[in-house]
């Protein structure tokens, strides 16, 4: 069974929320997100509603409620939303506080980069919000090839120019071009809790049981040797929107000897802070498969 | 430069990727027109920065991302090792 399919699925659903919302207005896309959301929960696989239901249980501590449900799928379709317009600019009408943007100005004035590790949590492209008015930072976001495939498309759709912000994997030079992202003081965007299939996986505990997370993000983080920060976009209704930036690591440093050992370590780390976020706030955390691989193989 | 000079370049490269990315290889073994990234040797773009870190070292050059014909410079041993015959400052 395959989850790789989901991010396809999203994929499909942004490409439809983007053209409605810059065709429409924010107002009537707004409006529509409520039919949009019938439809998705409606329509999800069964098995991808249980996986939002285990994910849910964990993170609330209790049996979740149909109106819980609503909440997550709703909350999702707005942040696909809000990408249309946070991508290209449009923030005019967003109320997006920031929390710790001083630890990475500290990073921009020592003129170093740094490496953003967020999650599918709220909305990472609240992180564009930071651009424009405070210092211009360039923001690139790394991605294995499989979904940047589907980003690409997304941006192409959205503003072309801005399709050269996803660094694919696939591409040899991609980690060059990392660092040299980095070492112009901009930053790197990676995402720590998802990982395409095949990727090693390494299981920590999250919300309360041993999940599989892939090793890679943070691999990636200590090849690039810059310093680490985690970010989240916090979905706090219509249009809201925290950033919040926390100090993570000076430098993510794996022990060669014992490899598998530091990285469980860091990803434990990373994987703390992730559960507390998703307790605070549960419905912004979107990965709709079995995470903590609960099911049996058909 | 003559054909045994690039030869040993590409001889001295083998060695340098297979000692930069700690390969379970020989160097010997390393197959000059394989492919060094998905099949052939399985290379991928963390393995590239490593090489583009250890050529820089050696050959005092630095491999640009925005290169156009980094899809060609990284195809095999033998254009990689052309590309640094062309390019090394040392």
């Amino acid at each position: 069974m395959s989850w790789t399919a989901q991010p396809q699925r999203g994929g499909g659903w942004l490409r439809v929320m983007a053209v409605i919302a810059l065709g429409l207005g924010w107002r009537a896309a707004q409006a529509l997100l409520y039919p949009i959301t019938l439809v998705y929960l409606a329509s999800s696989p069964s098995r991808m509603r249980r996986a939002s239901r285990h994910y849910l249980a964990r993170a609330l501590g209790r049996a979740p409620g149909l109106a819980d449900m609503w909440r997550l799928y709703f909350a999702f379709a707005a942040t696909l939303l809000d990408r249309a317009y946070l991508l290209t600019g449009r923030t005019a009408g967003y109320a997006i506080t920031i929390e710790g943007l001083d630890a990475m100005r500290a990073h921009a004035r020592a003129g170093r980069g740094c490496i953003l590790l967020g999650a599918h949590f709220g909305s990472f492209d609240a992180l564009r919000s930071i651009g424009g008015a405070d210092a211009p930072v360039e923001i690139r976001i790394l991605m294995h090839h499989h979904m940047a495939d589907a980003a690409h498309a997304m941006f192409n759709a959205l503003d072309p120019s801005r399709a050269r912000d996803i660094i694919s994997l696939g591409n040899p030079a991609a980690m060059i071009e990392a660092s040299e992202c980095l070492a112009r003081g901009g930053v790197i965007g990676i995402l720590g809790d998802r990982a395409p299939r095949g990727e090693r996986m390494i299981s920590v505990p999250f919300l309360g049981r041993e999940a599989p997370f892939p090793g890679g993000p943070l691999q990636l983080a200590a090849i690039l040797g810059a310093p680490v920060l985690l970010c989240f976009g916090t979905w706090l209704g219509p249009r809201r929107y925290a950033l919040r930036f926390e100090p993570f690591a000076e430098r993510v440093t794996l022990d060669r000897a014992a490899r598998e050992a530091s990285l469980t370590e860091w990803l434990g780390r990373y994987a703390t802070r992730l559960e507390a976020m998703c307790r605070a706030h549960p419905f912004n955390w979107f990965n709709f498969y079995d995470f903590w691989q609960e099911e049996q193989p058909a | 430069m003559t054909v045994r000079d690039s030869l040993a370049l590409e001889g001295e490269m083998a060695e340098l990727i297979v000692a930069s990315l700690r390969l379970e290889v020989a160097p010997a073994e390393i197959d000059p027109e394989a492919p060094l990234f998905g099949e052939g040797l399985g290379l991928d773009s963390i393995d590239a920065l490593e090489i583009a870190l250890a050529i820089s070292k050696t050959y005092g050059f630095q491999l640009r991302s925005d290169d156009e014909h980094n899809h060609r410079i990284f195809a095999s041993l033998r254009t990689l090792a052309a590309h640094v015959e062309k390019h090394r400052a040392r």
